[in-house]
């Protein structure tokens, strides 16, 4: 018969698969988790997920073994036979004396006052104090309303273009020394290239205009993640700025997709404006180093960044439920 | 009965051969998983020919410049960007052809693979940071880092020039491969190369950049130098591997006082070997964040200098600069400390060690800024500029530092706020001033504090408890502060026996300008004084120990009587 070749006793592959499945735990995530979050350092599966895991494991094992009588004899059929002695008397004392020696180390450990802390789940995006009122709210830079657009399309027209003082000297500094015949000509990006070829010919789009000025709120933005959210959030908003590496708490890394992606504007927005004191115990706001952003940045300023962030991070936030 | 006999159904043959497929299945993916770690770090070299510099190429360059450069380095190169003056070292300005890190002789220009080593894996340390895409979902492709080097070519008129093409003037790394490990005998060759070619006048004896007595040297951009703590390999900017380390000695770094070696050095193998020296320099960080105070019999010990603090297990606390709230701070200068716990029947003896080049013993208060202006909503930045706000120079502001402690015992996980508690969490500093030690006064102030937006409150000077000693040697203070266990004020952190007890560090260096807010600070940490093991823990032990073993008793009993019968 040729199967017999790769026949594996039942005992064996069931205790065979009870040791992958805790190695893949134990080790397979921790190594697998450097790669998906590129953090120097592999984040290990907390002890009470792990007893979940395992626990669910045997279970579904057990109802394996259990399913017909013949699997059970079979499964049972080599312990009973080597209690019984038939596979050796030596091998049989070791095991009892060791099993029973495992048991008390066990639970000596577990028991044993020991210096480590325990560890706490935290839970990253706690709702439970989140206020309605910011669930619906939109960035009001993201989508301009028509007049706000015409007001942009007046300035550009008449080449007089107002910015957040932030980066107004870099705009002087470029404008004496190239000379250019439009200000928002150092935003080099596509849409704001077809709206000054537009505004040089003199017809304008709306939604190319609309877009134009998304642009240019998008650069303010960006100047304002540079000065403000940087330091700790990182150029590549990786949560691996300069000053990320003395938080126990990291900072949180935008390009994971279980970050700004799975949650609405309105939440980013008032993550940003209450930073880690405004979290609720479920979420260690005592390890946060998050700062309650509405002490030092205008909403605008919070909203442009939120733009900004969405964008170099190539996300998009979840659309608010409608109730 | 014989097992895996004939009997079975097809069925049941391919359930069981289902279980060692996945079993199988999981094995490899298991191996699959051990290996990616490693391939993600991959080298910062290109993988592929470098592309051709056409018009569109630097086209494309450009806008990735805009999206992703400008903020920092202007949008005409300059190193004028938004975020530029609150940065120390600032952002190069191009402009000036003058660049650190290159493989060609020094005051040459870099090459292109130099440009794109330094844009792929960032200077460390620094607010330059990687972008490689392969170590960041969104940092750059190779054609993108390629695209935006050309670009930045363009606002350096001398890449145009022939007489100034790097490649003429390269310099020749050696493969590590064939070049001494780093093992005694290197690092011993390297030590001698070390005083020979004076590298301790400025990198201090021991490597903590403390070598100079003042900041009398200036880089070509008029910024006063701050010489290297090699000892700490976060900060070495363009790489912290031996072959890293001797490009640096043999090249040089463009725009400062450090020279190339190239003649200083000649031979390569003294270059190197003075690499590995280097090298075995770098400190290894601990990664515990407990730490475990030492019972010790007798008498704590009143000097940091003494023998017992060998014996006792340091526990590194990385620190960071303080971004929580207004004043912020982002160019701190201590950025790890050492603490080491050891304590009697009464006392417990805390020793905190820290590198600073500069020993400040003196203190303005008439030179201590007002934080009022930038602290406002709608300020122009809440960030502190390191070069024009705060002065940072010698003879100004006091060096100091500041264990924090929970003054409540912990409740589950809650905890105080880590920058000085909230309203219903309270702190306990212990603020040790060098300028007082220097008096040989009593140097540790008592404060408590409820969260940062109020002073901290110092306590009245009759609970002050705390005594210290301190000594600044080769560019590294260490302060020992020593207290009875417990005391009776409730404002104070209590240490009993088998508690975390949660501990966070405030740094200052004076020389770097920092006071008040302005400051270096840590996450929490905690202490713990081992309790003896209960009694209890023994008894559960020999329970669980009689029962499995009862259990095991009886099953073998249970089966040779079933065989018996059977």
């Amino acid at each position: 018969m040729t199967t017999a070749k790769f026949k594996v006793n039942r005992f064996w592959s069931i205790v065979l698969t009870f040791i992958v499945v805790y190695a893949l735990i134990k080790w397979g995530i921790p190594a697998a988790s450097r790669s998906i979050t590129a953090l120097p350092f592999p984040l290990s599966v907390p002890g009470t997920l792990m007893f979940i895991y395992m626990m669910l494991t045997l279970v579904a094992l057990f109802l394996l073994v259990t399913f017909s009588d013949e699997y059970m004899a079979e499964f049972l059929g080599p312990v009973k036979k080597f209690l019984a002695g038939g596979y050796g008397k030596i091998p049989r004392l070791l095991v009892l004396v060791a099993v029973p020696l495992i048991a008390g180390w066990q639970v000596y450990e577990l028991t044993v006052p020991k210096v480590e802390l325990p560890s706490s789940l935290r839970i990253q995006h706690p709702s439970s104090n989140f206020p309605k009122t910011f669930e619906a709210l939109k960035n009001p830079f993201a989508n301009p309303t028509t007049d706000e657009v015409q007001a942009f399309l007046e300035q550009a027209e008449a080449n007089e273009v107002s910015f957040i003082p932030q980066v107004q000297a870099d705009i002087d500094a470029w404008m004496d020394m190239t000379e250019p015949e439009h200000v928002l000509s150092f935003i080099p990006t596509k849409p704001m290239q077809k709206f000054l070829d537009q505004l040089d010919a003199g017809s304008v789009d709306d939604e190319i205009a609309k877009s134009a000025l998304i642009e240019k709120h998008l650069f303010e933005g960006r100047a304002l993640y540079a000065m403000n959210c940087r330091p700790c959030h990182g150029d590549s908003v990786a949560g691996d700025g300069p000053m990320a590496d003395g938080f126990k708490l990291r900072p949180i890394n935008f390009t994971d997709n279980g970050t700004i992606e799975t949650i609405v504007e309105g939440y980013t927005f008032w993550r940003v404006t209450n930073g880690g004191p405004g979290l609720p115990v479920e979420a260690t706001p005592w390890d946060s180093a998050m700062p309650e952003w509405k002490l030092n940045l205008t909403e605008e300023e919070r909203w442009k960044i939120i733009l900004a962030e969405y964008d170099l991070a190539q996300k998009t936030p979840r659309i608010p439920e409608t109730h | 009965m014989r097992f895996g006999g004939l009997k079975h159904s097809t069925a049941t043959r391919h359930r069981l051969s289902g279980v060692v497929q996945f079993v199988v299945m999981s094995i490899l993916v298991f191996c699959w998983v051990l290996i990616l770690p490693s391939t993600v770090f991959a080298a910062a070299q290109p993988t592929k020919p470098k592309p051709a510099a056409t018009p569109e190429l630097i086209e494309e360059g450009k806008v990735i410049y805009f999206k992703r450069c400008s903020f920092c380095h202007g949008l005409l190169g300059d190193g004028n960007g938004p975020a530029a003056d609150f940065l120390d070292p600032r952002p190069r300005d191009f402009t000036l052809g003058t660049f650190k890190f290159r493989t060609t002789q020094s005051g040459e220009l870099p090459t292109d693979e130099d440009l794109f080593r330094t844009v792929s894996r960032g200077l460390t340390g620094t607010a330059m940071q990687a972008f490689d895409s392969d170590l960041f979902k969104n940092g750059l492709t190779e054609e993108q880092r390629w695209a935006v080097i050309y670009y930045i070519k363009t606002f350096v008129p001398e890449f145009e020039d022939p007489d100034f093409d790097p490649y003429q003037y390269l310099i020749e790394v050696p493969d590590p491969g064939s070049m001494p490990a780093v093992n005694d005998e290197s690092v011993a060759k390297g030590r001698e190369v070390f005083e020979k070619a004076k590298c301790w006048e400025c990198h201090g004896e021991l490597g903590r950049g403390d070598g100079q007595e003042a900041f009398d040297r200036t880089d070509d951009w008029g910024f006063p130098i701050r010489i290297r703590n090699v000892t700490h390999p976060w900060k070495i900017k363009a790489g912290d591997e031996v072959k890293d380390i001797y490009t640096r000695f043999t090249t040089g770094i463009n725009g400062t006082p450090m020279p190339s070696f190239i003649e200083g050095v000649p031979e390569a193998k003294d270059r190197w070997y003075l690499a590995t020296f280097i090298k075995s320099l770098q400190h290894k960080l601990t990664t515990h964040s407990v730490l475990k105070a030492k019972l010790v019999e007798g008498d704590l010990p009143d000097s940091p200098e003494d023998e017992i603090w060998r014996s006792a297990e340091p526990m590194d606390i990385r620190l960071t600069g303080q971004v929580v709230a207004a004043p912020r701070w982002q160019n701190p200068s201590i950025e790890l400390a050492t603490l080491r716990a050891v304590y009697n029947e009464n006392d417990i003896a805390l020793m905190i060690h820290w590198d600073d080049p500069f020993k400040d013993v003196t203190h303005n208060g008439d030179a201590e800024f007002n934080p009022a202006d930038i602290s406002k909503v709608g300020a122009f930045n809440s960030y502190v500029n390191p070069n024009d706000t705060v002065p940072r120079q010698l003879e100004t502001f006091r060096d100091s530092i500041a264990l924090q402690f929970a003054v409540k015992p912990l409740e589950g996980t809650k905890r105080p706020h880590f920058l000085r508690g909230d309203s219903s969490n309270p702190v306990h500093l212990w603020i040790w001033k060098s300028d007082l030690s220097e008096q040989n006064g009593r140097a540790v102030e008592e404060a408590n504090a409820r969260g940062w937006k109020q002073a901290h409150k110092v306590q009245d000077e009759e609970q002050h408890q705390v005594s210290s000693n301190a000594v600044w040697d080769k560019g590294r203070w260490s302060v020992l502060m020593k207290r009875p266990l417990t005391t009776e004020d409730r404002n104070d952190v209590q240490f009993n026996k088998g508690q975390f007890i949660p501990v966070a560090v405030n740094a200052w260096d004076g020389s770097n300008g920092e006071h008040d807010m302005v400051m270096s600070l840590s996450t929490w940490h905690y202490i713990f004084l081992e309790a003896p093991t209960p009694i209890s823990v023994y008894i559960y032990t020999l329970l669980a120990v009689l029962v499995t073993g009862a259990l095991g008793f009886w099953l073998v009993r249970k089966a040779q009587a079933e065989n018996t019968f059977g």
